[in-house]
C-alpha cells in the first residue's frame, strides 16, 4: 500500500511460496513421539488445558463456582501432563527459530483480506475461539482427536479430522477469494 | 515430577518438529486448507500412520507398557465440535498447540489467538450445562476403534490404514498446480 522504502510496521507479512519442509523426517520423528507419550503416560493432547487454565483462575477468586461447576470439576486441575506439554510446545518454538536462526515475522497474513495488523488480530482471536470452543465441544483437537485418536485408530479422530478439514478447507477457500480479498 | 520433566520435553520436541515444518505459520496453514500445498498435511498423515503401526506393533509384543487411551465416539458432538473448529482453524491459521509454538516463536498473532482461546474456554464453560452436556450424550457410541468395528485385529488394522496413508501421501504432490519433479 505505502510506497515507502522502508517496511512499515502495522502491515501483516504475506507468504509468497510456501517453503520446502524436512516434512518425511520429521513426520517419522513426530510418530514416534507419538508412541512414547503413549508408552510414558498416554496419548498426546493440548486443549483440555484451555478450560483448566479457566479453572485455576476461579479456584484462585470464585471456589465456590468452580465446585459448583461440573465441567471445571470434570477437567480437573492444572497439574496433568497436558499442560507440561503446552509449555514445552512454546519452548520448542523458541528453540526452533533460535537454532536455525530463522525470525518469524512477528504477524503474518494467513489471507489476502488480513491489509492490516488490526485485522489479522481480529482473525486470529476470532480463530482462537472457535478452535478451543470446538474442541471442548468434540473432547480434543488436532493433537488429542487427529494426531493421537487416529494412531490409535480410534473413530471419533476420524469423524472430528472430516469435520475440521471439510469447514477448515471452505472458510480458507472462502477467505481467499477476490471478494474477501477487497474487504 | 518425573511425568512432568517427561511431558515437558515431548513437548518441546513436538514444538521443534512443529516449528520445522512451519506448521505454526497460519499462512502456512491457510496454504494447505486452501489444498494450494500439502506439506502439513502430508505431515500429520505421516505421523499418524507410523504411530498407529508403531504403537499396535508394539501392543502385540508389550502390551502392558502401554497406555491407549480411546476417545468416547459420541457422533453429533465430535462431529459438530470438527466443524466448529475446521472454521476457526481456517480464519485463524491455527490451533490449540501451534499458537503456542508460534508465541514461542515470536509471532504476535499467535499470542492474540492463545487469547481468544481461554475467551472461547470461558464461554464454554459457562454454556456447559445447558448447551453443550446435551449434545454430548446423543449417539454415544461409546470408546470404540476401527478394528473394533470392523471386527479386523487392530495390527492388520494399523497396517491397512497405514499404507492407504502412504499410498495418498506418495500420489499428492507438495504444491498443487506447479508440479515439480
Amino acid at each position: 500500500m505505502s510506497s515507502t522504502t522502508a517496511p512499515t510496521a502495522d502491515v501483516p507479512v504475506p507468504m509468497k511460496e510456501a517453503p520446502k519442509t524436512p516434512w518425511v523426517f520429521y513426520g517419522i520423528l513426530f510418530g514416534i513421539l507419538g508412541a512414547v507419550s503413549i508408552i510414558v503416560w498416554g496419548p498426546i493432547g493440548v486443549s483440555g488445558t484451555y478450560p483448566r487454565v479457566i479453572g485455576a483462575f476461579f479456584r484462585a477468586f470464585d471456589p465456590a463456582y468452580a465446585e459448583a461447576n461440573p465441567y471445571l470439576v470434570k477437567v480437573g486441575s492444572l497439574f496433568k501432563p497436558e499442560t507440561f506439554i503446552l509449555v514445552g510446545l512454546l519452548i520448542g518454538g523458541f528453540i526452533g527459530a533460535r537454532v536455525n536462526r530463522e525470525k518469524a515475522p512477528k504477524c503474518e497474513m494467513a489471507h489476502p483480506g488480513e491489509t492490516s495488523n488490526a485485522k489479522r488480530y481480529r482473525d486470529a482471536f476470532i480463530g482462537g475461539f472457535l478452535i478451543v470452543f470446538g474442541a471442548r465441544i468434540a473432547g480434543g483437537c488436532t493433537s488429542g482427536h487427529i494426531i493421537s485418536g487416529i494412531t490409535q485408530l480410534s473413530v471419533s479422530g476420524f469423524i472430528f479430522a472430516i469435520g475440521v478439514f471439510a469447514t477448515g478447507i471452505l472458510s480458507a477457500k472462502m477467505l481467499s477469494s477476490r471478494r474477501a480479498a477487497g474487504a | 515430577m518425573m511425568i512432568a520433566i517427561l511431558s515437558t520435553l515431548i513437548g518441546v520436541a513436538m514444538g521443534f518438529f512443529i516449528q520445522r515444518v512451519r506448521a505454526s505459520s497460519p499462512a502456512m496453514i491457510a496454504k494447505n486448507l486452501r489444498l494450494e500445498n500439502l506439506t502439513v498435511i502430508k505431515f500429520m498423515a505421516l505421523t499418524m500412520a507410523v504411530g498407529m503401526v508403531l504403537v499396535y506393533g508394539l501392543s502385540l509384543v508389550v502390551p502392558q507398557i502401554l497406555h491407549f487411551d480411546v476417545k468416547p465416539t459420541y457422533v453429533v458432538g465430535v462431529l459438530l465440535g470438527g466443524l466448529v473448529f475446521g472454521v476457526g482453524f481456517g480464519i485463524g491459521g491455527y490451533c490449540p498447540g501451534t499458537c503456542a509454538v508460534g508465541i514461542g516463536e515470536g509471532r504476535r498473532d499467535a499470542i492474540v489467538a492463545i487469547l481468544g482461546g481461554i475467551v472461547g474456554a470461558l464461554v464454554f464453560t459457562l454454556v456447559y450445562t445447558t448447551l453443550i452436556d446435551p449434545i454430548v450424550k446423543m449417539m454415544n457410541l461409546g470408546k470404540i476403534t476401527l478394528a473394533d468395528v470392523l471386527h479386523v485385529n487392530p495390527f492388520v488394522m494399523a497396517l491397512i490404514v497405514g499404507a492407504i496413508f502412504v499410498a495418498v501421501i506418495k500420489m499428492l504432490p507438495d504444491n498443487v498446480g506447479k508440479r515439480q519433479q
